[in-house]
C-alpha cells in the first residue's frame, strides 16, 4: 500500500519573532513494515540551520533553527511511504500467544533477550505517564494470570473506547490522566496515555505510537483533504513474540493505515515540535492540517 | 586578677606535659578514627610539626589568625548560600587537614582508577550500553534515572575522557579504610573553595606552610587548563568562558573566583547565543565565538530547546551545537546520571566489566530498594541506614534513620514500598575526627574530604588534598556545605619543600593580554557595570543632599516657611520618590500633613526597601549590580562593597537611634564608603571598557541630579534671605560652598552660584566638567558601526557639553518680578535631563544585551516532576 503524506504546521505568532530553535518529530521513521522515501520538508521562513538525525528512540529528527524576524512560521513535509500490511492482523488468532503470567515473568530473569531488557524502559513511569493503584485497578479487570496477554490487551482497548469519548474540546496535549479517568473523555493521545498507564500499572511494557491514519472517505464523495489530523495509539511487549499496536480511539488493531511517525515512552518523547522561541508574545496560534492520500499507481 | 584563665591553664598544663598530646581536653572519640592523634591521645607523627607550632601560639594568637581567617575570607567576597538561608562568609577553620604524603600516595592510584572508570561508565551509558546488555546493571538503573538524558545519547566525546572534572568524597572508617560516600561528576564544586582555603591559610600561616612542605595545589589547575584549552577543536587560541547560573547561585563565590583564577570569561546562558550552528558570547564588540564551554550550570538546565524548557539558565539551541562538535562542555551533558548512588552498589561488577579490574577504593555499602532482597533488607534495618534519593534535587536531603521516631520510620517504609525505584540506603559510617580550633580551644569534628580529579592528555590527576569538610558539632552525623559545615584546607605533606608552579607555567598558550580580553566582557557586565556607577552616584548625591536637610532643618529657626517647602518639595524632585512633598495638583492636602511633621517621610526616603530612587533600594541595586561584576572588582574594592553593605544593613536602625539628636551622622559612614568606592575606582581600576562604562555611568547620573538640584533649588523665585537657604542647599550638596564663599565673600546669589556649578571648569562637580568627562569616555568607546557622521550617542553627548558651555547666567536669569521661577534656567535644565535620559537609551540600545523573553513553543508541565 502506498500513501502520500503532507503534513502542514502553521503558528501564528501575537508579536515579531526574532528568531526559534527547534526540534521536530515530523519525518515518518522506517519501521519493519514501513518504507520511507526521502520526505521534503520546507520551512518558511528559510531556517538558517537545519540538520538530520536519529534519536534515541531511532526516530527521525529535524533540528531547524531561524534568525530572521517573522511573525508566521510554516513547516511543510510531504512523504511517500509503502506499507506492508501488519502481520499482528489475526482477527480470532489473538489467542494463541503468551499468557499474561507468561509476559510478566518473561520480562526479567536470567537469558532475557536484549530486546526484552530494551523493552523495560517502557515499563517504567515516564514524564507524562505516571503508574498509579488508580490506573491498575481500572484495567485489572481485563487482565487474569492464564488470559492470552494480546486478547486481555485488547479487552482493555475495548473497554476505553466503550467506556471514554472522544471529545476534542475537554484537553489540552497534557491534560492528566487522572482527569482523563475523571472525565472519561479525551483524544486520541490521551487513550493512548491511559492505555500506557494502565499496561505499566500493571507490569507491562507499552510504548506511545505517533503518527497518522487514513480517513477513508463516506461512499460517492471526495475526501476532505486536511480533515485529518495527527494520531497516536500505543504498542504493547511480549516477550519472544515482539511489539503489537492497538488503537484506543479507533477499537482496533492497526493494519495499513497507520502510518507511523515516531515511537517513545509518551508524548513528551515525540512531540511534533519543541523549542524556544525569542519574542512572539504570549499569544500564539497554531493550525495543524494532515492529508494521508492513498496513492494508487 | 590572680586567677589565670581557663585556658591558659591548659597551656600551661599541656607544656608541662610536653608535646605529645594535642590537649588535655581533647579526647578521641571511642569508635572513631582520630585522624590527629593515638588512641592513647598521642599525637601521629605526621600531625606533630603542625600542632606543635599551633600550640605554641598563645590563645590570643590563634584568636587573631582566626579572626584575620574571617576578615581575608569576607574581604575576598568568599560565600556560600545554602538552599535555605541568605549568603554568609565561607566558612574556614585555623586547623588544617594534615595527611601522610605516603599514605596519600597509597590512596592516589584508587581515585585516579574511579575517576577512569567512571569516565568509561559515561562512555557506554551513553554509547554502546554493554552493561546493560550483558547484564552487569539492570537496565532500570539507568532508565529510571532523570539524569539519563536521552537527547545527549550517541554523542561523540571529543576526546578520550568525555569527564573532565570528577569530585569524589571521601570518609575515613574506624578502621583506617578510606570509603567514598559520593561523586560529583556535573559541576563538582569544590575546587574552587579548596584554591581559596589554601591563599588564605598561606596568608595567614606563611611560615607554618612553607616548613610543613605541604604540596602545592597549582598544578592541578595548571592541568585543567591545558585541557579545556586542548579541547577547541580549532588551532587557535580557544575563547573558554565558565557558565553560570548567575550571582543567585550558592556557589557564585567559586565560578567568579575560578573565572579569574584561570582567565576566563565568566558568562550566563543569555550572555552566549547560538546563530548560524555556532554559539557567541555577546559582548561589547559584537559577538565573539565560543570554543569551550566550562559549566557550573546543571545538566537540566543547560538548553531549554531541548532539555529542561522553562529554564533561562541555558542557551537554546546550544546541545545541537555540542552534537555537531562546534562547541565543547565540560563536564558533558548527561553525566549527571554519574552521580546516581545506585551505581555503588554495582562498582565493583561495573569496574570488573569495563576495566578488568578490581576496585581499589571501596564505596560505602549501599542498597537499592527496587532491588527485592535489598528492599527487605532495608525495611528491617531502617534506623541503621541512611536513606538517600537516587536523584539528587534542591528539596531532598538524605535522611538518617537513627533520627526518625516510629510514626517516621512508617512513613519512610511505605514511600520506600510505592517507589522503590528512586531510593537507596546506605550504612552509616562513622567518620574520622580531626581537630578543630572552635571557641578558643581544640575540639574534635567528623571530617569528609571531596577530592578531585582532572582529565590530562592520557590519564587522570589527582589534586593533592581537596575541599575537607567538618561537621558542626562532635557528633555532627551528615556534614555538607548544605548543613553548614565548616571547611578546612587539606594539607599533603611532601618529603621535600615544594617547588612554586605558576599556573601561567606552560608555555605552548599564550595568553589574552588584559587589553583583548577587556573587549571580550560581556555585554551584561558592561550593562552592569553602567548601572554600578549610576546606582552608587544616585545613592551619593541622595545622601548629601539628605545629610544637608538634615542640617538646615535642625536650624529650622533660619528657614522660612517657603524656603522650608522648596527644599523638601527638592527632596522629592531630586530623588524622585514622588508623591511624597510633591503631590500632583488637586492632592495638596497630602503633603501638607508631611509638611508639618517630615520625619517619617525623611526616613521612609532612606530606609524604605522598595522605593525607587530611594536611599537603601538605590545601594541595594548598586550591590547587585557589584555582585554581577564580581570578576571585574578587586580585593580593595570588594572590601568596600562589603563595608556598604553591612552599613545598608544597619542603617535603619541607626538613623532612627539618631533621628532626635544628628540624623545626618548615621548617614556619615555610608557617603565615605561610597567616596571610597569612586576613589578606588579612579585609582585602581584598569583603564577598560568596564572602566569606560562605570565612568559614562558615573558622569551622566552626575550630571543628571546637578540639572535636579538647580531645576527645583535654583529656578523658583525666592525673597532674597530665602534664596540664601536654598542655594546653601544646592552648595552643600555639590560641596562647594566653601569655594563659593572663598571667591564671592558676598551673600549668596544664582547668577554667581551658576557660574560655579555650570560653567566654571575648574571645578569637577561643574555640569561643564561633567559633560566634558561624558563627551572623552564616549568618544573613546568602539564605534559599533563605521560612520563619517557622528554617531547618535556622541551627537547627543556633544550637543548637552554645547548647550552647557553656551549659557549666559545672567540673561538666565531673567524674570520679572511677578514670575515664580526663572523660566529660562528650568526650561534648560529640563531640557538637559531629557538629552541625559535619551543618552542613557541610546547607550543601552547600542551596547547592551537585549535579551528577549523566550516561550517555549510547547508548554510542558510535566517537567517539573521529574
Amino acid at each position: 500500500m502506498k500513501y502520500r503524506v503532507r503534513h502542514l504546521t502553521e503558528y501564528e505568532y501575537g508579536s515579531k519573532v526574532n528568531s526559534c530553535y527547534n526540534r521536530a518529530h515530523i519525518l515518518p521513521r522506517e519501521t519493519l513494515i514501513q518504507v520511507v522515501d526521502t520526505p521534503r520538508v520546507v520551512i518558511y521562513p528559510t531556517p538558517i540551520t537545519g540538520s538530520r538525525r536519529i534519536d534515541y528512540f531511532g526516530n527521525r529528527v529535524y533540528h531547524f533553527s531561524i534568525q530572521e524576524p517573522h511573525t508566521s512560521l510554516t513547516i511543510d513535509v510531504s512523504t511517500e511511504i509503502t506499507i506492508r500490511p501488519r502481520a499482528n492482523d489475526f482477527g480470532e488468532q489473538l489467542a494463541y500467544g503468551n499468557t499474561c503470567e507468561q509476559v510478566s515473568q518473561g520480562l526479567y530473569g536470567v537469558g532475557c533477550s536484549i530486546e526484552t531488557i530494551y523493552a523495560r524502559e517502557f515499563l517504567l513511569s515516564s514524564p507524562m505517564i505516571r503508574k498509579s493503584e488508580r490506573l491498575q485497578s481500572f484495567a485489572a479487570s481485563c487482565f487474569s494470570e492464564d488470559k492470552p496477554f494480546l486478547t486481555a490487551v485488547m479487552d482493555l482497548t475495548h473497554k476505553i473506547f466503550d467506556e471514554f469519548d472522544f471529545d476534542p474540546a475537554v484537553t489540552s496535549v497534557a491534560t492528566p490522566l487522572d482527569e482523563v479517568l475523571t472525565h472519561k473523555r479525551g483524544v486520541c493521545q490521551d487513550f493512548a496515555h491511559l492505555a500506557i498507564g494502565c499496561l505499566r500499572s500493571l507490569g507491562y511494557a507499552a510504548r506511545y505510537v505517533s503518527g497518522y491514519l487514513e480517513t477513508l472517505p463516506p461512499p460517492g464523495q471526495q475526501r476532505m483533504v486536511g480533515a485529518d489530523a495527527s494520531h497516536a495509539w500505543f504498542s504493547v511487549y511480549s516477550p519472544g513474540e515482539g511489539w503489537f499496536e492497538f488503537d484506543p480511539t479507533n477499537n482496533s488493531m492497526p493494519t495499513f493505515q497507520h502510518i507511523v511517525t515516531a515511537w517513545g515512552r509518551d508524548y513528551s518523547d515525540v512531540s511534533p515540535l519543541r523549542g524556544v522561541v525569542f519574542g512572539g508574545g504570549s499569544h500564539q496560534q497554531l493550525n495543524v492540517s494532515v492529508d494521508v492520500e492513498r496513492h494508487h499507481d | 586578677m590572680s586567677f589565670p584563665s581557663n585556658q591558659s591553664q591548659q597551656a600551661q598544663q599541656s607544656q608541662q606535659s610536653g608535646m605529645a598530646k594535642l590537649s588535655d581536653n581533647y579526647q578521641p572519640l571511642d569508635n572513631t578514627y582520630d585522624e590527629a592523634s593515638l588512641p592513647s591521645g598521642e599525637i601521629r607523627d605526621h600531625w606533630r610539626f603542625v600542632l606543635d607550632n599551633l600550640k605554641a601560639l598563645d590563645t590570643d594568637s590563634l584568636a587573631d589568625r582566626e579572626s584575620k581567617t574571617q576578615r581575608i575570607l569576607r574581604d575576598d567576597g568568599a560565600t556560600y548560600k545554602s538552599y535555605t538561608e541568605r549568603e554568609r562568609t565561607w566558612q574556614l577553620d585555623t586547623v588544617p587537614l594534615v595527611i601522610d604524603g605516603e599514605q596519600w600516595a597509597s590512596i592516589e592510584p584508587g581515585i585516579l582508577q574511579r575517576s577512569e572508570l567512571f569516565n568509561r561508565l559515561f562512555n557506554d551509558i551513553y554509547g554502546p550500553q554493554e552493561l546493560i546488555r550483558e547484564g552487569v546493571i539492570p537496565p532500570e538503573v539507568i532508565f529510571s534515572h532523570p539524569g539519563f538524558l536521552r537527547p545527549c545519547f550517541g554523542i561523540k566525546p571529543p576526546s578520550e575522557h568525555a569527564l573532565i572534572l570528577h569530585g569524589i568524597d571521601m570518609v575515613r572508617t574506624a578502621d583506617d579504610h578510606i570509603c567514598v560516600i559520593g561523586d560529583r561528576t556535573q559541576a563538582p564544586t569544590g575546587a574552587g573553595y579548596a584554591l581559596e582555603n589554601r591563599t588564605v591559610m598561606t596568608r595567614v600561616f606563611p611560615s607554618l606552610f612553607r616548613q610543613a612542605q605541604v604540596k602545592r595545589l597549582a598544578a592541578f589547575f595548571q592541568t585543567l587548563r591545558v585541557k579545556l584549552n586542548s579541547l577547541s577543536v580549532d588551532d587557535k587560541l580557544p575563547n573558554i568562558v565558565v557558565l553560570t547560573p548567575g550571582s543567585r547561585s550558592e556557589s557564585y563565590f567559586e565560578h567568579a573566583y575560578l573565572a579569574n583564577y584561570l582567565g576566563y570569561s565568566l558568562v550566563q546562558g543569555r550572555d552566549l547565543t547560538v546563530r548560524n550552528g555556532q554559539v557567541w558570547m555577546k559582548s561589547l564588540s559584537g559577538l565573539s565565538r565560543v570554543d569551550v564551554i566550562f559549566r557550573r550550570v546543571d545538566d537540566f538546565y543547560c538548553d531549554p530547546a531541548e532539555l529542561k524548557s522553562d529554564s533561562y539558565l541555558g542557551v537554546p539551541g546550544l546541545l545541537e551545537v555540542i552534537r555537531t562538535g562546534k562547541v565543547v562542555i565540560a563536564n558533558p551533558l548527561g553525566s549527571g546520571i554519574l552521580e546516581s548512588p545506585v551505581f555503588l552498589k554495582y562498582l565493583p561488577a561495573i569496574s570488573q566489566a569495563l576495566l578488568g579490574e578490581k576496585l581499589l577504593l571501596p564505596s560505602v555499602k549501599t542498597w537499592w530498594a527496587n532491588d527485592p532482597e535489598d528492599q527487605a533488607y532495608m525495611l528491617d534495618n531502617l534506623s541503621k541506614l541512611i536513606i538517600k534519593p537516587v536523584y539528587r534535587q534542591q528539596n531532598q536531603q538524605s535522611i538518617l534513620g537513627s533520627q526518625l521516631n516510629d510514626e517516621e520510620l512508617k512513613d519512610l517504609r511505605k514511600i520506600i514500598r510505592q517507589k522503590p525505584l528512586k531510593y537507596v540506603a546506605q550504612e552509616y559510617i562513622a567518620h574520622s575526627h580531626s581537630p578543630s580550633w572552635q571557641q578558643q580551644k581544640f575540639s574534635s569534628r567528623p571530617t569528609v574530604l571531596r577530592s578531585f580529579t582532572v582529565a590530562g592528555e592520557s590519564h587522570y590527576s589527582v589534586m593533592p588534598g581537596g575541599l575537607t569538610r567538618i561537621g558542626k558539632t562532635a557528633d555532627d552525623r551528615l556534614v555538607s556545605s548544605q548543613h553548614l559545615a565548616l571547611s578546612k584546607d587539606t594539607w599533603v605533606l611532601g618529603k621535600e619543600p615544594q617547588r612554586h608552579v605558576s599556573l601561567w607555567a606552560d608555555k605552548t598558550q599564550q595568553l589574552l593580554i588584559d587589553s583583548e580580553q577587556e573587549q571580550n566582557l560581556p555585554s551584561r557586565v558592561v550593562e552592569n557595570m553602567f548601572w554600578l556607577g549610576r546606582y552608587a552616584i544616585r545613592a551619593e548625591y541622595a545622601l548629601r543632599l539628605l545629610r544637608t536637610v538634615f542640617l538646615q532643618l535642625n536650624d529650622a529657626d533660619q528657614l522660612s516657611d517657603e524656603s522650608y517647602r522648596t527644599i523638601l518639595v527638592a527632596v522629592t524632585s531630586v530623588t524622585e520618590t514622588f508623591p511624597g512633598f510633591a503631590p500632583r495638583e488637586g492632592k495638596e492636602n497630602t503633603a501638607t500633613i508631611l509638611f508639618e511633621n517630615p520625619e517619617a517621610e525623611l526616613i521612609s526616603i532612606i530606609t524604605d526597601l522598595d522605593r525607587t530612587g530611594g536611599i537603601v533600594y538605590s545601594l541595594n541595586e548598586m550591590l547587585n549590580c557589584a555582585d554581577e561584576v564580581k570578576v571585574l572588582l578587586s580585593a580593595d574594592t570588594q572590601r568596600v562593597i562589603n563595608d556598604i553593605r553591612d552599613n545598608v544593613g544597619t542603617l535603619e536602625h541607626t538613623i532612627k537611634t539618631d533621628f532626635a539628636s544628628a540624623p545626618e551622622e548615621a548617614l556619615d559612614p555610608l557617603v565615605t564608603s561610597l567616596l571610597a568606592l569612586s576613589g578606588l575606582i579612579n585609582e585602581s581600576m584598569i583603564r577598560g571598557f568596564g572602566w569606560r562604562f562605570i565612568e559614562i555611568g558615573r558622569d551622566l547620573e552626575r550630571a543628571y541630579q546637578t540639572t535636579s538640584l538647580i531645576k527645583s533649588l535654583m529656578s523658583p523665585v525666592l525673597n532674597e534671605y530665602d534664596e540664601d537657604a536654598t542655594l546653601e542647599t544646592v552648595l552643600l550638596t555639590l560641596e562647594t560652598l566653601v569655594t563659593y564663599r572663598r571667591r564671592y565673600r558676598a551673600r549668596t546669589d544664582v547668577i554667581n552660584a551658576l557660574e560655579l556649578t555650570v560653567l566654571d571648569n575648574s571645578n569637577p562637580r561643574s555640569l561643564n566638567s561633567l559633560l566634558s568627562s561624558l563627551k572623552q569616555h564616549i568618544d573613546a568607546v568602539p564605534a559599533r558601526q563605521y560612520s563619517r557622521s557622528l554617531t547618535l550617542e556622541k551627537r547627543l553627548s556633544l550637543e548637552l557639553l554645547n548647550k552647557i558651555q553656551l549659557i549666559q547666567p545672567v540673561a538666565l536669569c531673567k524674570h520679572s518680578k511677578t514670575d515664580k521661577r526663572r523660566e529660562k534656567l528650568f526650561l534648560l535644565m529640563k531640557e538637559s535631563q531629557g538629552l541625559l535620559n535619551q543618552l542613557s537609551v541610546v547607550l543601552s540600545d547600542i551596547y547592551f544585551d537585549h535579551t528577549e523573553v523566550q516561550h517555549q513553543v510547547m508548554a510542558a508541565s510535566w517537567e517539573d516532576e521529574l
